[in-house]
């Protein structure tokens, strides 16, 4: 696993390398936001760490710009400060957490696991429910055979089975995947059509229950 | 050497010439009712004296008409590929029906893809013909095998069966994980241009 560290004071980011390195990371250290940003372009991190104070750009600006260019990796801040407003400036920047120095190694290193944890275990690739499993990565759904699809579907798909027997109502769902497009609830009705005839074509056990226009939930039908 | 199929060649061109027309009644009177067509094309073939040696010797049987014909199903073959997956289950239905015929097989693909991602509905068809056949019955009973798929089924068919062939690829297996991910999507394409249909034709209804 790969951490991106950002911070000018030089013995802090020795220390800070030299722990993560034993904890058996593999670690770049940079000494400002600018280069961090630099860095984020042509790499892929699993936890970027912050300071908030540095020379050339500092760290809020430096977040801003790392989820300009769509990175998504955890942030965790550095801050020497322990004022509230700056602690609620950098996770509105686009921080997911903050510790404030002096902190404790052991607490660093449990923040850094959580962190990297969190990206990994909540948002499993493949999902499964009774005898359908749905991979995120290929977006395919697969029972006794396997089917591709769409991006929008595949949202959907893993919306309703990670919470099966919960009844969606055709507005929420709107608002979750249609959020930024004109669309209204034929939309909701055709891809929820769409799923039901994949979920057939596979010879899935599970069925989407729902009428146009109403809630739709995820249940376990009979098997066919 | 003399034909496999010894003096029955003309027959299972008479057979398969027979079935081809009993197709097209039907499909032509549900057209006439329905205004769809069950099929996009159809085609039929008699499989090559050649090819079913080739099949006997596989299967351990003795090159004789008998193997050809009671032992092997397929010598005629009768390909149906239509538009939409439902109208595959329509000519299904039609073709239990058809007189002097009866599905003793059937094996359907489409519900469960071959491992390699090939799919398709296979029956064959017991046809009854005035010509005695190789075990002297008469009327004579004959084998048909029908596959019915759709074009994106025939499609994903004809490119799979290319590369059958082609020995020395220098990625097989990152092409066949490939090729079976085309069938996906193929399916996919096939089970949303059904729905779409579906949903326009509730629309019209209403």
């Amino acid at each position: 696993m790969k951490i991106l560290i950002a911070e000018d004071e030089s013995d802090l980011a020795e220390v800070l390398s030299a722990m993560l390195t034993h904890a058996g990371y593999t670690v770049d250290a940079v000494e400002n936001g600018s280069l961090a940003v630099e860095h984020c372009r042509n790499d892929a991190f699993d936890l970027i760490m912050l300071d908030v104070m540095m020379p050339v750009m500092d760290g809020i600006t430096a977040v801003q710009e790392i989820r300009r260019l769509g990175v998504t990796t955890p942030v965790l801040f550095l801050t020497a400060k322990s004022e509230i407003e700056d602690r609620i400036t950098g996770l509105d920047a686009g921080a997911d957490d903050y510790l404030t120095k002096p902190f404790a190694m052991g607490e660093l290193l449990a923040r850094v696991r959580a962190m990297t944890r969190r990206h990994k275990e909540y948002s499993p690739r493949i999902l499964t429910l009774h005898d359908v499993s749905l991979n995120m990565d290929k977006s395919e759904l697969t029972c006794k055979n396997s089917i591709s699809l769409a991006a929008k579907e595949s949202r959907l798909m893993e919306l309703f089975m990670n919470h099966p027997d919960v009844a969606f109502p055709t507005a929420e769902l709107l608002d979750r995947f249609w959020h930024d497009e004109d669309a209204d609830s034929e939309a909701v009705w055709m891809y929820i059509s769409f799923l039901r005839n994949k979920l057939r074509s596979v010879g899935a056990s599970l069925v989407l229950l729902g009428e146009q226009g109403g809630s739709f939930t995820l249940k376990q039908g009979s098997s066919t | 050497m003399d034909s496999i199929y010894g003096s029955y060649e003309k027959t299972l061109q008479c057979i398969a010439i027979r079935l081809n027309d009993m197709i097209n009644d039907y499909v032509n009177r549900y057209l006439d009712r329905t205004g769809d067509r069950l099929y996009e094309h159809l085609s039929w073939r008699i499989k090559s004296p050649e090819s079913m040696a080739d099949k006997c010797r596989r299967e351990n049987l003795p090159l004789t008409p008998r193997s050809a014909l009671r032992d092997v199903h397929d010598a005629i073959g009768i390909r149906i590929v239509c538009l939409f997956i439902d109208d595959i289950y329509r000519n299904i239905n039609e073709l239990r029906r058809l007189p002097g015929c009866r599905v003793i097989r059937e094996k359907d693909y489409i519900s469960e893809a071959k491992p390699n991602g090939y799919r398709s509905y296979h029956l064959i068809l017991e046809v009854t013909d005035d010509v005695p056949d190789v075990d002297g019955h008469s009327p004579g009973r004959y084998y048909a095998e029908i596959q019915l798929r759709t074009i994106a089924m025939d499609t994903w068919a004809a490119l799979e069966h290319e590369l059958r062939y082609k020995k020395n690829l220098r990625h097989p297996e990152l092409i066949s994980d490939e090729l079976r991910r085309c069938a996906a999507e193929l399916a996919a394409c096939d089970v949303s241009l059904q729905t779409i249909r579906e949903l326009i034709r509730k629309e019209d209804a209403e």
